[in-house]
């Protein structure tokens, strides 16, 4: 009886002193070395990129170590939220530049405003610097920017007597005509899913996402502009993709490849993706680069049409054990060396200097081309909650089902309203 | 008298044991029976700080943040104001609220009707079966269960996959039927059908092995004598079988009834690969959408705290029931 009661009591001390056991020990340590943690968003950054972060920063940090951690877009804004906020944080993270807003309004990046000039000062890409600032002061800086870009299958486009669409209306009636002439093929492969390619029919007629007027966001898609330009989008989706209506935009390479898919609009680096070996874990078919073709989405009266910007920021997380250390890590992105490595990926840097190191070739005028019509999501904190709540890919799936265009935006603006002003 | 409560019996009759056996050694003290009557609290306390402290302590918090106006800001520390019951108030008003919870309230007990059916036929199958055969269907069971849920949502994913999935290929190519590019998921019946075959599979095996577990301990001899007395196996089953198992059935579809009311990777990982969320989110994922998604923490944990009510009622209930049942 003794033995058990002395047993029991013994368990609860070596609980307990367990317990004091780990939250002890953790303190101490030299404050110049650590091991940095990055997070990088995914495959978007190219290894050499990754490379040369680590050894660069292992070089002029003797001792300190830096590990880069990849994460996923799904579900960003949560795990972010998370993490920034617990007492693991990881040291320097990627964030969507339409993310930004959410954690710098919250206080969750460390405030970078004294390393602005340091870091690029004006040359750094003035969207991006605006998407990082919040209430006058600035936490994340730009990563890079991707543009988005039409790939298509010059073979396709020339056996059905076509070329290179100079208008949207071309564009989307090409999209037709490619189709009616290969039945089970895509003439935009466009998964329902994906919004982002959406929002340029939208702008381009005149419409607009939301908008800030007397201290209140407005949503716009039900707009007349938005309404033109979405029953567009809905011809496209119906007619011209076979695309899944409810799949996602991932994996664009597998369509192009199998030659179910002879156009999409894609990230830049989608070229990358469909010219991967054909052995590779994501494999792609490299043979098919005589017949990739590529060019910037047209607008509505000719030109580049206005795309979405699609790019990350970097930030310090303010939870940052290392913070000095954090900081040097993005002085090293934020470097030349490391932002010439994404030009010559076909990403634009994060520096308007550097606009150069994307090249001559046809990808690199299309990537300028549209960089220059580039587009932002609605400059709201609690945008990214509209993101990542999903309304926006349950109302493209809806359209793309064939539903009622202007019910359906009129009820995604009152839903959009409510969680923008909430 | 069934085994469970042979085992059940052991642990009171032990500490009375235990008791009665004291006085005959020494005189009884009352400082003496003191401490033995706090022993067995003394040997929960080990226990008990642990719960308390992985389960109680992030609950306590649950409920206070569902009273509070609590978002993205106050997760990076800025001040969180108590706002009474209005996140209660918007969460119950709120119509997209009830169709979840009916929406839950279908899919739980579709699930478990059709698991604990599944689970105990295959039960009942392993009794039957040779040892060969049995050790096979356990090891195919154990794999099942040994899966990851996400791994095995999104291989099902793949199977059921619009463009590409073996689904759609076998019915359009061998049946002649037109599935051809069908997607699976973006009818949301269509989207619980194939939820369903993936909670149901990866459920199957608990109930299996437990319930097998019990049937290995129903007498021999009771069930040749009911066979003799001229009882068929439905008989057999429902009059002899069943009443042996009660409790572990009961135990079992508590377990399935919480399982299947909270199920979330299934949900959230079908959701990413098609259909529409707003006509297919479940309680789990609802929660996880307004609190983690949509940064409104404070709503999100008034709805969990709803939950947590409704499950405990569900789980009182039952435990309540099976008490009565056995007290008769």
């Amino acid at each position: 009886m003794r033995k058990l009661s002395i047993a029991a009591l013994g368990i609860t001390a070596v609980l307990a002193l367990a317990g004091c056991a780990t939250t002890s020990g953790d303190t101490g340590g030299a404050a110049e070395k650590g091991n940095i943690r990055v997070w990088l968003v995914g495959t978007d950054t190219p290894q050499a990129a990754r490379d040369y972060l680590k050894t660069t920063f292992e070089k002029q940090n003797p001792g300190s170590t830096l590990a880069i951690e990849e994460q996923a877009w799904g579900g960003l804004v949560d795990k972010l939220t998370t993490s920034l906020s617990g007492s693991d944080s990881p040291d320097v993270v990627e964030v969507g530049n339409t993310q930004a807003a959410a954690f710098t309004s919250a206080g969750a990046f460390l405030d970078l405003t004294s390393d602005y000039t340091t870091l690029g000062g004006n040359d750094l890409l003035p969207g991006f610097v605006e998407a990082g600032s919040y209430n006058g002061k600035f936490y994340a800086a730009p990563l890079y920017s991707g543009a988005r870009l039409v790939f298509y299958k010059k073979d396709a486009l020339a056996a059905a007597g076509l070329s290179v669409p100079k208008t949207l209306a071309e564009y989307v009636s090409h999209a037709e005509t490619l189709a009616t002439a290969n039945p089970g093929k895509s003439g935009i492969w466009w998964p329902g899913q994906d919004w982002y390619n959406a929002l340029p029919y939208i702008w381009e007629n005149g419409g607009d996402i939301a908008s800030f007027t007397n201290g209140k966001w407005a949503a716009g898609f039900s707009s007349a502009g938005s309404i033109t330009g979405l029953t567009e989008v809905q011809q496209v989706m119906t007619k011209a993709s076979v695309a899944p209506k409810d799949g996602n935009e991932t994996n664009p390479q597998v369509g192009f490849c199998d030659g179910s898919t002879l156009q999409l609009s894609a990230p830049s680096w989608v070229k990358w993706s469909i010219l991967a070996k054909a052995d590779a874990a994501t494999p792609g078919c490299p043979t098919q680069e005589p017949n990739l073709g590529v060019y910037a989405l047209p607008g509505k009266t000719g030109g580049a049409a206005a795309v979405f910007a699609g790019g990350s920021n970097i930030a310090v997380s303010a939870k940052s054990a290392h913070s000095a250390l954090a900081k040097k890590a993005l002085a090293i992105i934020l470097s030349d060396g490391f932002q010439t490595i994404y030009g010559k990926n076909g990403l634009v840097p994060a520096k308007l200097s550097l606009a150069s190191t994307l090249g001559t070739d046809d990808v690199a005028k299309a990537i300028a081309d549209a960089a220059g019509h580039a587009r932002l999501t609605p400059a709201s904190p609690k945008w990214a909650n509209v993101e990542a709540s999903g309304v926006l890919t349950d109302f493209f799936v809806q359209i793309a089902l064939g539903g009622d265009v202007k019910a359906l935006a009129a009820a995604l603006d009152t839903k959009i309203n409510g969680m923008l002003n909430g | 008298m069934s085994s469970i409560d042979i085992a059940v019996d052991a642990v009171p009759s032990g500490t009375a044991g235990e008791r009665l056996g004291a006085p005959s050694h020494r005189a009884p003290s009352p400082k003496r029976r003191k401490s033995g009557g706090f022993t067995p609290y003394l040997l929960l306390v080990p226990g008990s700080v642990v719960l308390a402290a992985v389960v109680g302590w992030p609950l306590i918090q649950l409920v206070i943040i569902s009273f509070q106006q609590y978002g993205r800001a106050q997760v990076f520390g800025a001040p969180a104001p108590f706002i009474g019951f209005d996140n209660y108030l918007k969460v119950l008003s709120d119509q997209q609220f009830w169709n979840v919870l009916l929406r839950s309230f279908s899919f739980c007990v579709v699930n478990v009707v059709v698991t604990m059916a599944l689970g105990t036929l295959i039960a009942l199958l392993m009794t039957a079966l040779h040892k060969f055969f049995r050790t096979l269907l356990s090891i195919g069971l154990l794999l099942a269960w040994a899966m990851p849920a996400l791994t095995a949502t999104i291989v099902w994913g793949w199977m059921f996959d619009t463009g590409y999935g073996v689904i759609n290929f076998v019915l359009t190519n061998w049946f002649g039927l037109g599935y051809h590019n069908h997607s699976w998921l973006i009818n949301p019946l269509s989207f619980f059908l194939v939820a369903t075959i993936i909670v149901v599979w990866g459920a199957i095996p608990f109930v299996a092995f437990t319930i097998y577990a019990g049937l290995t301990q129903v007498p021999g001899e009771v069930l040749e004598a009911a066979q003799l007395d001229g009882a068929g196996t439905v008989q057999r089953f429902r009059l002899v079988v069943f009443p042996y198992l009660r409790s572990i059935f009961v135990v079992v579809i508590i377990l399935q009834v919480i399982w299947d009311l909270r199920v979330f990777t299934q949900i959230f990982a079908l959701q990413g690969i098609g259909g529409i969320r707003e006509q297919t989110s479940t309680l789990g994922v609802y929660i996880y959408q307004t609190s983690l998604a949509g940064g409104e923490y404070g709503i999100g944990g008034a709805i969990a705290v709803i939950t947590v009510i409704i499950m405990m009622a569900i789980s009182l209930y039952y435990v309540r029931q099976s008490i009565r049942e056995e007290e008769l």
